[in-house]
């Protein structure tokens, strides 16, 4: 049957046409028959391209550290969607919703194209070898102490470079700054492991006990854990994997666990002991440490009933090995650090380290491995910059004027420095404040190696490449800029390379041997690394060495409410907006929030009950005031939240970044208090505490739900099954 | 055919594809969606985005109700007044149930929406006159509306984003209706493939966007004629049949411990997509 059927396309096929036809129907706007668009025949095909047939080159999504490896489609020379690359263990062929967006990233109308020199409130279009001269003249005479580099978490070669770069100007003021990373809870983790990250196996553990890590969502590496959360939902040993969330805002993993907790903000460490007291398993100073948090004091203390201590307990008696989680929700108070330890303990007391918990990889190149920071950081650059330490900052793609806490004056002590160059794409609020600003390339036009923080079951290095030629002819590579840097300090040493392109190869190729390479010859080694997207290498794995230790572990007693300014703000890191340097992309604005539905606008989270108390209603517009500041949004009335909190998302409220996020929400880094972890000097970004008022104002709140909410009046829509003890492993 | 006689069978009538002596072959497209393993972190819609050309609206016809995502996740609450949703939210993901006896078919004045051999609702966009008949009728809500012209639309595709448009799928003018195809473009590129090799697509050969890029792998899709397909697997051991309005296995006494179920079914549109139940612990 299937042979002798004549249809149009085994026709178009045998005139030659088929694939054209289909370039020709679907091709941007315009159209052959309003004479706009011309056919240019490939006389001379560049390589591979074959007109309607699609390659695909691998490379690494750069819109979050976890490092997923992806693979670009792409059709006469543009990339056109990204897919995960099935050989990657960390994403395993998967992609998540930010990470199909870069592609916005890519094609942004907003980018930066030309190099802009400052001229007043003007920017000048300047040529590169200007621009790089400026550079010169101005570190002329400069100190190296009093040069600063600011960037996110960085890896790979780009990083050995900048190191480099560094020393040759002889400054050691490299500022990491990530603003929502899980810095306190790598400090905690550092304690009781003896490593910052240990490898997690939610997919081993029958239980997993989160106490606001939103693993799913926002967390370390999310498509990761999202694909161990499947393998954990559908069973070990024939149970089901049981997760247990508690945290004072609902999040995405919260939202998917079998037991959702409200607790009292600030006291996850307290439930966290109270439930050590329920085991009844604990001893020496660990039992000593828990005897007074007994069931009523802890419910009374968290919220949380005596009933549900109960049953976490018995079912963390009953089923073995569990996970317990310390994630950013717990992690934001200034007794984070005590928060975090309490939660890591009961890892110890259930048995879990070793089990659920197991020793990380980690790539046997130290000088590759990820730089990380946070916002103790960022304090720190803040501080230095007011006391005006420094003449020249290089800001590499970060944001801290949107991202720092309003308190800081981050703007106000950046304008001490004498000459700040911002390496950008984007005219973001902190590039606007430079003095000379630099188009990068985006990362589909540009090289690079990447290490990610979380590895997985190997130590491996990610591969960028550009998966097409630069849209904008101006734009540069970090990795070629930072070269041209160099060698305006040491153009001996780099001369032999003439790019970017040509150090990486040089510096892939010098360690061939190493890098599994041994046996090809180096053009068959540089080219399966570009296809493979990645190096997977027998890494060493850091041997856990922490112990339970309850020495100094003391938490505070839940806070007295404030009179004046009563409530939690809660600054919440949500999946789509992370920390507000993706929010230009249009697929993102418009990509609902899982839990509210809510797109293209900022809102404020208040319980059903608090709501019914102020007499407050959807869609009311409240002024929401701290001691820094004030700020007015929407409110949505959220039942996934405690009523002593309410919760903003970070990521909307610019005021720059072009079309996409100028105006759209509001910043709660705005009205933010400086309040900081006592231990680890990270900002508590859960300490703020406000009041609100109504303003009178009402709108309708944008949100793809529909005017009944979340009801399913009565249909069989999305159904729930309440089930004891379930075996999921056997199904199809 | 009488009025009568037409009322009598009109299951029959618009219940075509699927029967006996008349079954799909090679192919019957299908899918199934683990609300399980659905964490609702909306890759899948973003995946449809990029894939199928979906124009972003913007937020003023975001609120008139003019978004145009054809796959949409769909956030419930527990109904029992509960303080606090302490089972979590119920997340569905929501796109064109590519129906057997889709009820946008029937009511398409021009035949713009019809029903394709492989057991597709498809949209032929060029013979839409945009009644939006079908929009109306749709159980599921699934039809969207091009109700300007999005190509020219102020920064729908700008300068540059234009770029990111796949030439595998037409953009849409004004005035027509859209929704989810299967990803058609994937499908008909690997059916002329396999038919050029003469077999059919195998098992696991084509995937949809949403499906791709699932982080939790929640969607299988695949043909549901064919037994080596997961989609096939799945609906045999759910024992949800597509050529049912209720399943046997649901009139058995106190329901079936099996998790597959379809939205409305009994509202005699034989969907296409099948789901898979949420679970809930009730011991913690």
């Amino acid at each position: 049957m299937i042979d002798s059927e004549f249809d149009r396309r085994d026709f178009l096929k045998v005139l030659g046409w088929g694939g054209a036809a289909v370039a020709l129907s679907g091709c941007g706007n315009t159209s052959i028959e309003d004479g706009k668009e011309t056919i240019v025949s490939y006389v001379q095909a560049k390589d591979y391209v074959i007109p309607g047939v699609a390659v695909y080159f691998n490379s690494t999504c750069a819109q979050c550290d976890a490092g997923c490896s992806i693979t670009g489609k792409i059709r006469e020379g543009r990339v056109l969607k990204l897919e995960g690359n099935p050989e990657s263990p960390i994403n395993k062929g998967r992609l998540c919703g930010l990470g199909q967006a870069s592609v916005q990233h890519h094609y942004n109308p907003d980018r930066v194209r030309e190099p802009l020199l400052r001229q007043g409130d003007k920017g000048e279009a300047i040529s590169w070898e200007k621009a790089y001269g400026l550079i010169n003249e101005k570190l002329s005479g400069v100190k190296g102490e009093e040069i600063a580099f600011i960037t996110g978490d960085v890896s790979g070669h780009q990083k050995v470079l900048l190191g480099n770069y560094m020393d040759s100007l002889g400054s050691k003021n490299h500022f990491v700054y990530e603003a929502a990373a899980p810095a306190v809870v790598r400090a905690a983790n550092l304690k009781a492991y003896g490593v910052e990250m240990p490898r997690y196996r939610i997919d081993k553990a029958k239980v997993v006990l989160s106490f606001g890590a939103d693993f799913l969502g926002t967390w370390v590496s999310p498509v990761h854990f999202a694909q161990q959360y499947a393998a954990f939902r559908k069973g070990v040993d024939g149970q089901r994997g049981v997760l247990i969330q508690a945290e004072s805002k609902m999040t995405l993993t919260g939202a998917n666990a079998d037991r959702w907790l409200a607790v009292r903000p600030g006291t996850e460490g307290i439930l966290a002991l109270g439930i050590i007291n329920a085991l009844g398993i604990a001893t020496g100073d660990v039992a000593q440490l828990v005897k007074d948090y007994d069931k009523a004091r802890v419910s009374r203390d968290t919220g949380v009933e005596p009933s549900h201590i109960d049953k976490i307990a018995a079912i963390l008696r009953l089923r073995s090995p569990s996970l317990v989680l310390a994630g950013s929700a717990a992690e934001g108070y200034v007794h984070g650090m005590q928060n975090a330890e309490a939660i890591n303990l009961l890892n110890y007391v259930l048995g879990n380290v070793g089990k659920t918990i197991e020793s990380p990889v980690s790539v046997p190149f130290p000088q590759l491995a990820p730089s990380k920071g946070n916002t103790a950081s960022l304090k720190r650059l803040n501080d230095d910059l007011a006391a005006g330490k420094y003449k020249v900052l290089f800001n590499i793609a970060t944001n801290p004027v949107f991202t720092a806490p309003a308190s800081y004056k981050f703007g106000d002590s950046m304008a001490k420095a004498g000459f700040k160059v911002a390496f950008a794409h984007y005219l973001d609020e902190t590039a606007l404040q430079a003095d000379l600003v630099l188009p990068l390339d985006s990362e589909m036009e540009d090289w690079g190696t990447h290490v990610p923080e979380y590895l997985t079951e190997t130590a491996q290095i990610n591969i960028q490449q550009p998966l097409m030629e630069r849209l904008h002819a101006n734009t540069r590579g970090m990795g070629d800029i930072l070269l041209a840097l160099v060698k305006q300090r040491k153009p001996e040493e780099y001369k032999a390379f003439d790019d970017y392109y040509g150090y990486l190869r040089g510096a892939m190729l010098q360690n061939k041997g190493a890098l599994g390479g041994a046996e090809k010859d180096d053009d068959n080694f540089w080219n399966d690394t570009l296809s493979n997207g990645i190096v997977k290498l027998s890494g060493p794995s850091s041997a856990l060495s922490g112990k339970a230790d309850v020495a100094g572990l003391k938490l505070p007693a839940p806070r007295e409410a404030d009179k004046e300014y009563p409530l939690r703000l809660i600054a919440s890191v949500t999946s789509n907006l992370r920390d507000g340097r993706h929010t230009n992309q249009p697929w993102i604005q418009e990509s609902p929030d899982p839990l509210t539905t809510i797109v293209w606008d900022s809102w404020i989270e208040m319980h059903p009950k608090k709501a019914a108390e102020l007499g407050i209603v959807e869609g009311d517009i409240v002024k929401v005031t701290s001691r820094t500041g004030s700020i007015s949004a929407q409110v949505y009335v959220f039942p996934g939240i405690h009523p002593e909190a309410v919760s903003i998302p970070i990521g909307r409220g610019h005021e720059a970044m072009g079309r996409y996020a100028k105006g759209y929400g509001v910043n709660p880094f705005s009205i933010m208090d400086s309040v900081f972890e006592s231990t680890t000097g990270e900002l508590a970004m859960h300490e703020t505490n406000v009041n609100i008022a109504k303003t009178g104002q009402r709108v309708i709140v944008v949100k793809d739900e529909g005017p009944v909410g979340g009801k399913q009046m009565g249909a069989r829509i999305a159904v729930s099954r309440s089930t004891d003890q379930v075996d999921l492993s056997k199904e199809v | 055919m009488s009025v009568t006689n037409l009322l009598d069978n009109w299951a029959e009538v618009r219940h075509f594809h699927p029967i006996d002596d008349k079954p799909h072959d090679p192919y019957k497209w299908a899918m199934s969606i683990d609300l399980d393993a659905c964490i609702g972190c909306n890759a899948c819609a973003v995946a449809c985005y990029a894939e199928n050309n979906l124009p972003v609206v913007g937020r003023e016809k975001f609120q008139h109700g003019q978004v145009m995502h054809w796959m949409r996740i769909e956030r419930y609450w527990n109904e029992d007044d509960r303080e606090f949703p302490d089972q979590g939210a119920e997340f569905l993901p929501m796109m064109c149930q590519q129906c057997e006896a889709a009820p946008c078919e029937t009511v398409c004045p021009v035949g713009a929406t019809n029903h394709t051999q492989d057991g597709l609702n498809s949209q032929i966009y060029n013979r839409c006159i945009g009644s939006r008949y079908c929009s109306a009728n749709c159980p599921y809500k699934v039809r969207y509306f091009n109700w300007y012209d999005y190509p020219t639309t102020d920064n729908v595709w700008p300068a540059e984003m234009n770029y990111q448009l796949n030439p595998d799928v037409t953009v849409r003018g004004k005035g027509v209706m859209e929704k989810c195809t299967f990803c058609v473009q994937r499908l008909r590129a690997a059916e002329v493939t396999a038919k050029g090799e003469g077999r059919i697509v195998r098992e696991g050969e084509v995937q949809t966007a949403c499906q791709q890029s699932c982080p939790t792998n929640a969607i299988s899709f695949g043909n549901l004629v064919d037994p080596e397909s997961r989609v096939y697997k799945q609906w045999k051991a759910q024992q949800v049949d597509l050529a049912k309005d209720e399943q046997e296995k649901d009139k058995q006494e106190g329901g079936s411990d099996l998790r597959g179920y379809r939205i409305l079914e009994d509202l005699r549109t034989y969907p296409s997509v099948m789901y898979l139940e949420r679970v809930r612990e009730s011991a913690v």
